[in-house]
């Protein structure tokens, strides 16, 4: 059960960097067409499709390994402490960050933001992701 | 022997001269043949296109060649060649090497950087290699060329960007939507850089182009050209919801396109991309239209500014062209020297 919980946390942290170099990306282009800074937004960056898509795509595989992780962090601290869940703040936090993912694949499925805005959130999230391996390593 | 180039150009001579020395494409294998019988030229080579006519030539050393291009010039356009010596250019070793690379790179062009004109350098050389006008000099010397032009393309930015409006807004349209295979667009009014900014779209494989305009049969008219269709236009907002790229040039005197029409229908495009571009002038779209997300406005500025500045970047990137070509004219100078050397011993 560790194990699974190890590699499921793994990988969901790729899916999601690459969803947040993504994000990047597409907000740095983004400007650039807004911007009517056309000679750069014609330069080599990809299309905002492709990064739009490329961010959508990766929280989509990132999100069900997060939520195996968390569910396989379930099982493994009832086996070690006796308890699923015991408030302590690395339990808070991967739960927030569920949910921001969450929250993020709600409002792209149901198309209620596109784009720049989803890039910003999944920015947003992967800073947290940050901050919790930060705190995880104290 | 001596290498050289006999030419006119779009910077010598307006288009009512160059048109009376262009050789139309079928006269091409005679010229060749006709200007090897008439002169004591070895090798010779005609280049005609809408911008330059240019002949050139390989003949023995320190011998008067120009006057016999010029009699045959003279003699096959029915036209007195004395007459246009201020709108003639000839340029002899060295710098017909360098001027022949420089026009197959683009450099020479009317658009510095364009690439068409290699294709038109080498259709002339396989033209006049077929006719067995060309020889050792010329074949290495064209070759050589096309190497230089290819090394100026990989190397330098001179041939990157986009170089007229309609190109950038095909460009653009291409960062924004991605491939434009399933894409829609709708053009409101009818205008000449529309027109061809639909050609561009067209051969980019767009989905599917809808026209419409006040007057209904100048829409349908349209439409016929392009093989699209035409919407009248009180009817042109109901299809908004599946538009991708909006092209508006219409001469009405205020905004056809508000801000708050387009933020009401963003949500019922599933917040997909919108691209407009506003060639109109007065405006067709309110300015304000670009801060909503996920829609990009460019007006004509906008496209026109880039266009502008993309041909300064390549402006720049000359030093860079001009060191390639200097490098690759020095070492064909070298095996010209040395080929006299084996000539005359």
């Amino acid at each position: 059960m560790s194990s699974l919980h190890i590699i499921t946390i793994a990988l969901s942290y790729i899916a999601f960097f690459v969803a947040s170099v993504a994000a990047v990306l597409y907000i740095i282009q983004d400007r650039f067409l807004k911007s009517k800074r056309a000679v750069m937004a014609l330069s080599r960056l990809p299309n905002l499709l492709f990064l739009d898509r490329l961010n959508y795509r990766a929280i989509g595989l990132g999100f069900p390994m997060l939520t195996l992780s968390i569910i396989s962090g379930f099982i493994w601290a009832e086996h070690t402490r006796g308890a699923y869940w015991s408030y302590n703040p690395r339990e808070i936090y991967s739960f927030a960050l569920w949910l921001v993912y969450a929250l993020i694949l709600h409002v792209r499925l149901s198309a209620k933001l596109r784009g720049r805005k989803v890039a910003q959130l999944s920015l947003f999230a992967f800073c947290m992701i940050i901050f919790t391996l930060f705190g995880s390593c104290r | 022997m001596d290498l050289m180039v006999v030419g006119i150009n779009h910077k010598t001579a307006p288009v009512e001269i160059r048109e009376k020395f262009s050789f139309r494409e079928k006269q091409i294998a005679d010229a060749n043949r006709m200007l090897k019988e008439t002169t004591r030229l070895k090798e010779n080579l005609v280049l005609s296109t809408c911008n330059r006519v240019e002949i050139y030539a390989v003949g023995e050393r320190d011998k008067d060649h120009f006057s016999g291009i010029g009699n045959f010039l003279s003699h096959f356009h029915n036209l007195n060649v004395s007459d246009y010596k201020d709108n003639l250019y000839v340029y002899k070793n060295k710098e017909a090497i360098e001027h022949l690379f420089k026009v197959a790179s683009g450099l020479d062009s009317m658009v510095i950087g364009e690439a068409e004109i290699l294709g038109q350098v080498k259709k002339a050389y396989h033209g006049a290699r077929d006719s067995a006008t060309t020889g050792k000099v010329l074949n290495r010397l064209f070759e050589k060329a096309f190497n230089t032009a290819k090394k100026i393309r990989t190397e330098t930015f001179v041939t990157r960007g986009a170089v007229s409006v309609s190109s950038v807004a095909v460009r653009l349209a291409k960062k924004i939507l991605g491939a434009l295979n399933d894409k829609k667009a709708l053009i409101i009014g009818t205008g000449k850089v529309g027109e061809q900014l639909v050609l561009y779209l067209k051969k980019e494989g767009i989905e599917s182009i809808l026209v419409t305009n006040r007057t209904f049969e100048k829409a349908q008219d349209l439409a016929a050209r392009f093989a699209a269709a035409a919407v009248p236009f009180e009817d042109f907002r109901n299809r908004l919801t599946e538009t991708d790229i909006i092209i508006t040039s219409t001469g009405a005197p205020h905004c056809i396109i508000r801000k708050d029409e387009i933020i009401a229908l963003m949500p019922k495009r599933r917040q997909r991309p919108l691209f407009i571009i506003d060639l109109a002038v007065p405006r067709d779209v309110e300015a304000q239209v670009n801060k909503i997300d996920n829609v990009y406005l460019y007006d004509i500025d906008d496209l026109q500014r880039t266009v502008e500045e993309t041909y300064t970047l390549r402006k720049n990137e000359l030093d860079n062209c001009f060191r390639i070509i200097d490098d690759s004219s020095e070492r064909f100078i070298q095996w010209l020297a040395s080929e006299k050397i084996r000539d005359e011993n």
